[in-house]
């Protein structure tokens, strides 16, 4: 690794990270990569021909070029198992928003609101998504302790009285 | 000495002691036990000769009492089936005899009874025609009495025929003011329906109105949701997430 773990103190999450369960992935994945790199350590010990470098995921590349990191053989075990550990600190304290949306979300448009929710709101946030298509558009932001409805449906239904005075308007 | 050695002393015994002396040494001990066992196979044998014949008198003694009892037996028996058969014979004859008397009996019993009954078929015959006799007269009677009856009902019928033409006449009248004030009512019904009718349109258009507002806004919800994906909706939901930034972060300190 090329910045020590044990000295860095918060993560960055790149913006491909959304949701918590993406967070859970990169952990297992970091796990994974981690036995493996054990192994090959145990392997070139005794003396036997070692493994290439593990593959990783663009989304653990993601993390580990965001936050200047390096996962292979030169990495000790014990700055592996900081790094596990603190990734699980931070995955069981991350504050979740939930968005419900009136159309599917796609990967990059998710990708834009969490960097701009890191940005704005919490360098660790990440979103929760639901689908609702009676929201017509816009959003249903469910924060820990508030509802905002920024929904098309929700605009629509206090525009409702002025409709029906122009309804009547219309009929004279 | 040898054998003559006793020979003083029998000389000196009296004759009576040497005859006892001479039977003591003539019937020693040995000569005693043959004697008792010759006596014993003796009387052994006398015994069993005894014993054969007196089985043989037993066998035939046996022999003639069975040939006899059979007998005894069959002269018994002969004279019970006897006794028996004519016993049989003077009881038959008893009841035959019995039979006979009950059956006359009961033919004279039945011909009194026949003749109690014709005669009481025969009294039944002329009270009944006594009584047909009775009741042709009180028919008489009574179809004269209801005669009278009848004549005196007709002119009662005719009387309450009389009294209802009034009474229909009476109903008649009722009825046709019944159907003056009903056509009133229907009159008055006509106008309510009416005005019912017309309140309801009126409620019916201001409901129209209403439901048409939201038709108009349903429509527009499902015409506008079609065209937009979440690409095109990102700049304004930023926009509103900005505009309520401050909320949101407060929430999430808390």
């Amino acid at each position: 690794m090329s910045e020590s773990v044990a000295t860095q103190t918060e993560f960055v999450l790149p913006p491909s990270i959304v949701t918590k369960t993406d967070v859970s992935r990169l952990v297992t994945e970091i796990e994974k990569v981690d036995n493996q790199l054990t192994t090959a350590e145990v392997h070139a010990k005794v003396g036997a021909s070692t493994e290439e470098e593990p593959l990783v995921s663009q989304r653990l590349a993601d993390f580990l070029t965001q936050n200047q990191l390096t996962l292979s053989g030169n990495t000790s075990g014990n700055d592996r198992s900081v790094l596990i550990k603190k990734l699980r600190q931070m995955k069981d304290n991350l504050p979740v928003i939930h968005m419900t949306f009136a159309v599917e979300a796609d990967q990059e448009s998710l990708a834009q609101l969490v960097q701009w929710l890191r940005t704005s709101i919490h360098p660790h946030a990440v979103i929760a998504v639901g689908l609702q298509p009676a929201l017509i558009a816009g959003v249903y932001l469910r924060t820990p302790n508030h509802v905002h409805d920024l929904s098309l449906r929700a605009q629509l239904k206090g525009g409702h009285d002025l409709l029906i005075k122009e309804l009547e308007a219309f009929r004279g | 000495m040898g054998l003559f050695q006793h020979k003083n002393q029998l000389q000196q015994k009296s004759p009576s002691d040497q005859a006892t002396d001479a039977v003591e040494r003539l019937f020693d001990d040995d000569f005693r036990e043959e004697l008792r066992t010759h006596g014993r196979l003796y009387f052994e044998r006398v015994i069993n000769e005894n014993a054969a014949l007196f089985k043989q008198d037993l066998d035939a003694t046996v022999a003639h009492i069975n040939t006899e009892l059979r007998q005894h037996i069959a002269r018994q028996l002969d004279e019970q089936f006897a006794e028996i058969t004519r016993t049989n014979a003077e009881l038959r004859q008893h009841v035959t005899n019995q039979l006979d008397e009950q059956f006359d009996e009961y033919n004279k019993t039945m011909q009194n009874a026949q003749e109690l009954a014709l005669q009481a078929l025969n009294r039944s015959a002329q009270a009944l025609e006594d009584q047909h006799k009775q009741l042709s007269l009180s028919l008489e009677k009574s179809v004269a009495h209801q005669d009278a009856m009848l004549s005196g009902a007709v002119e009662e019928t005719q009387a309450h025929l009389a009294e209802m033409k009034d009474a229909q006449s009476a109903a008649l009248e009722l009825l046709n003011r019944s159907v003056q004030a009903l056509q009133e009512q229907h009159q008055q019904l006509s106008a309510m329906l009416e005005k019912t009718i017309t309140d309801q349109q009126a409620r019916l258009v201001d409901a129209f109105e209403q439901n048409m507002g939201r038709i108009i806004e349903h429509y527009l919800l499902g015409a506008l949701g079609d065209q937009y994906d979440l690409k095109a909706q990102l700049p304004s939901i930023i926009k509103q997430m900005e505009a309520n930034k401050q909320a949101i972060v407060d929430d999430m300190k808390l």
